[in-house]
């Protein structure tokens, strides 16, 4: 059997840009030293070379204005890939998601469309501390008009980003910072995963987990420690509203017990949202839903402190436990 | 009459009248229920940049937009429908005069004081990137101007040398807030010559005098590529936001009204052109006023027949891909095993 291709989740998002820039001509990459030293976690590595610096090109500390610039290159039918190093710049940047990109297609009544992707380094990095470990993603999944999206996996990585970018709809693409260096095997042609369509991740009888980003790798430890002994429905939620529900509400009715993990504060979180569809849906449960989330407090430097600040793959075998009523 | 006075004056009457009549008609009637900034007092600009505009040209307006929509070409059967909330106005009726747009046009404006001015950039980036000779058009207000992103924006319109032509519309007043209350500087010109960015004061009532400057200024960014700004000393005659006046709240006096009042540049050209072209121009103002005022008449009825839209929560997402994308990848572990062994390594 032919060896399969390994390649990192920073490689596979190099190589969904290369494939998109092929694909057409109008997509192209800027942002805060996008063409610098570390070239995004080297996630934009290479590309100049291949392409040319019209395609790939620095910008100044100018966040606001970067992303009306995006904005109105892609009302223009330009489909621009705006990189932040970290999410947490994009705070200034509110108005032009609130007021601007996420209302441009509605208040056309349609006839005008921004397909443009915002790329963000989000979550856990050593001592990274309160302002540059955030995720942010519920805030942004709360406007109607935007699409945000965390990938889990390379391969993920690889079919959500040419979807975002290939979307007509504007794009929020967050990319947790601990995955960066994660490996699998990822399918060399370009191709596209639906947005909105939950991944079935594993096949499980006893529990209906739904993580989303590197809470899909925990969930998958979580599970490798539990064995046979308990088994989980894991779905891959990928984006952070807008999905469509049918395939964890069938699993639901398997299982009757709803786990949820997931890396960011838990009040108003994807989470509290999915539960309160799963519970609007009428489906029935044999044990109240459970929420696995980050404390309610801003991420601490100190490495011991940060340590205790994220759950782990024992968090959800201790809350599974409970669940399933199994000891293991 | 030489042509160019003509669609001047013109212009001037037609963004004058057509803002006289949905004042006028906005009450007791109460058909359009949406705020308003009206711009009358301050045509000049949009009037004397209406010749000079191209098709494929764009303008990304403040809130004070009507001028600029019709200066653009913007349907007025369309304009007044989306006043009225009609799926028949130019935004399916869903944005009203503060968000008036255009995607024919490309005409765009929106209310979030210089949101519209940052994106002028994507705008004149696209241009240049499809190699086309066109231009942007970035319309502001002196108290626009003191948004943090307007400092990002020139910045970035000089260093990516964008075709733009900025226009800031100083009527000396945020609201009712006078401009020597927000700002040391008078003249927002002044400020912007620190980003290297070839900047002009108009401070006249001479229509004809700002024809030729703007004749100028967008030739000069078509061969450049590289951005203008322009300030333009005017003075709004009607309320921040109409139709009502707000005149009772004595922020501004009535001397300075009463001295812009006489310096309307409509009034200053009629008499201008009148005085030279004697029963030529009123023969000529005869006809224009009569066939502008059937066409507002004809808009307002368009906008009163069209009815309401049924849906627009559709429109919050287009739902659709590039052409490229012709089929979604599965790896549902249920339906392609061949996924599982694939688990990332830890981190
Ligand atoms: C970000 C933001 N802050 C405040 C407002 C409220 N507001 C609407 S119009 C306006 C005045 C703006 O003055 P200027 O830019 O000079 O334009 P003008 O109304 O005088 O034409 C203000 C403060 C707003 N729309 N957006």
């Amino acid at each position: 059997m032919k060896k399969k291709r390994l390649l990192t989740f920073a490689e596979s998002i190099n190589e969904a840009q290369i494939q998109a820039m092929k694909l057409d001509k109008n997509v192209f990459i800027f942002g805060l030293g996008v063409e610098k030293t570390g070239h995004v976690f080297k996630t934009t590595l290479g590309i100049k070379k291949k392409f040319s610096s019209k395609r790939i090109f620095e910008s100044p500390n100018s966040e606001m204005a970067l992303t009306t610039m995006a904005a109105g290159a892609a009302n223009s039918h330009l489909r621009p890939i705006l990189i932040h190093h970290r999410v947490d710049f994009m705070a200034y940047t509110f108005d032009q998601l609130v007021n601007w990109i996420s209302l441009w297609s509605f208040k056309s009544s349609g006839k005008s469309s921004m397909p443009l992707v915002i790329r963000a380094i989000i979550g856990r990095g050593w001592g990274q501390g309160p302002q540059h470990a955030k995720t942010l993603h519920s805030m942004f999944s709360y406007l109607p008009g935007l699409t945000t999206v965390m990938p889990s996996s390379p391969s993920e990585a690889k079919g959500l980003l040419l979807s975002s970018i290939m979307s007509n709809d504007p794009v929020i693409f967050l990319e947790y910072r601990a995955l960066f260096n994660t490996k699998e095997h990822v399918p060399e042609e370009p191709y596209f995963i639906e947005l909105g369509d939950v991944r079935h991740r594993l096949l499980g009888d006893d529990i209906t987990v739904v993580a989303m980003g590197p809470a899909v790798l925990t969930a998958i430890k979580a599970q490798d420690i539990c064995k046979n002994k308990i088994t989980f429905d894991l779905f891959d939620l990928r984006v952070m509203s807008n999905y469509k529900l049918n395939k964890i509400l069938k699993s639901l009715k398997k299982t009757k017990k709803l786990l949820c993990v997931e890396d960011g504060w838990g009040s108003g979180s994807t989470s509290s949202e999915l539960i309160s569809k799963i519970v609007e849906s009428g489906v029935e449960l044999s044990e109240p839903p459970v929420k696995i989330t980050w404390p309610s407090s801003h991420v601490p430097m100190s490495n011991p402190l940060e340590k205790d600040f994220y759950f782990d793959e024992r968090n959800i075998v201790k809350a599974a436990e409970k669940l399933a009523k199994i000891k293991i | 009459m030489k042509n160019f006075q003509k669609n001047l004056y013109h212009q001037l009457l037609y963004i004058r009248r057509v803002q006289e009549e949905i004042s006028n008609r906005y009450h007791p009637a109460d058909n359009m229920k949406c705020p308003m900034h009206f711009c009358m007092g301050q045509e000049i600009g949009p009037a004397a940049l209406s010749s000079f505009l191209r098709p494929g040209d764009a303008i990304l307006s403040h809130h004070r937009s009507h001028g600029y929509f019709l200066a653009n070409k913007g349907s007025l059967n369309e304009m007044i429908a989306e006043f009225h909330g009609k799926e028949t106005g130019t935004n399916g009726g869903l944005a009203g005069s503060q968000e008036l747009s255009c995607t024919k046009t490309h005409f765009y404006s929106g209310t979030i004081l210089s949101g519209a001015f940052g994106m002028s950039l994507g705008d004149a980036f696209s241009k240049v990137y499809k190699n086309e000779n066109n231009i942007t058009i970035s319309v502001i207000g002196d108290g626009g101007m003191e948004e943090g992103i307007c400092s990002e924006t020139l910045n970035m319109a000089i260093l990516y040398k964008l075709p733009i032509l900025f226009i800031c519309e100083n009527n000396k007043y945020s609201t009712h807030t006078k401009l020597n209350e927000r700002t040391e500087y008078q003249n927002v010109s002044d400020r912007i010559k620190g980003y290297k960015i070839e900047s002009h004061l108009f401070n006249s009532n001479d229509p004809e005098k700002l024809y030729m400057l703007l004749k100028n200024l967008t030739s000069k960014i078509r061969k450049t590529k590289k951005p203008i700004f322009l300030e333009i000393m005017t003075y709004r005659f009607n309320g921040h936001v109409g139709p009502e006046g707000d005149d009772h709240y004595n922020y501004r006096s009535k001397a300075e009204r009463d001295l812009w009042s006489k310096k309307d540049p409509l009034k200053v050209y009629r008499k201008k052109l009148d005085k030279k072209f004697g029963i030529k121009f009123k023969n000529f103002e005869n006809k224009i006023l009569n066939d502008i005022n059937k066409k507002i008449d004809r808009s307002f009825a368009f906008a009163l027949k069209s009815s309401f839209a049924k849906v627009y929560k559709k429109y919050n997402y287009q739902n659709t891909y590039h052409k490229s994308v012709k089929k979604f990848f599965n790896n549902d572990i249920s339906f392609n095993k061949d996924q599982e062994d694939h688990r990332p390594m830890p981190y």
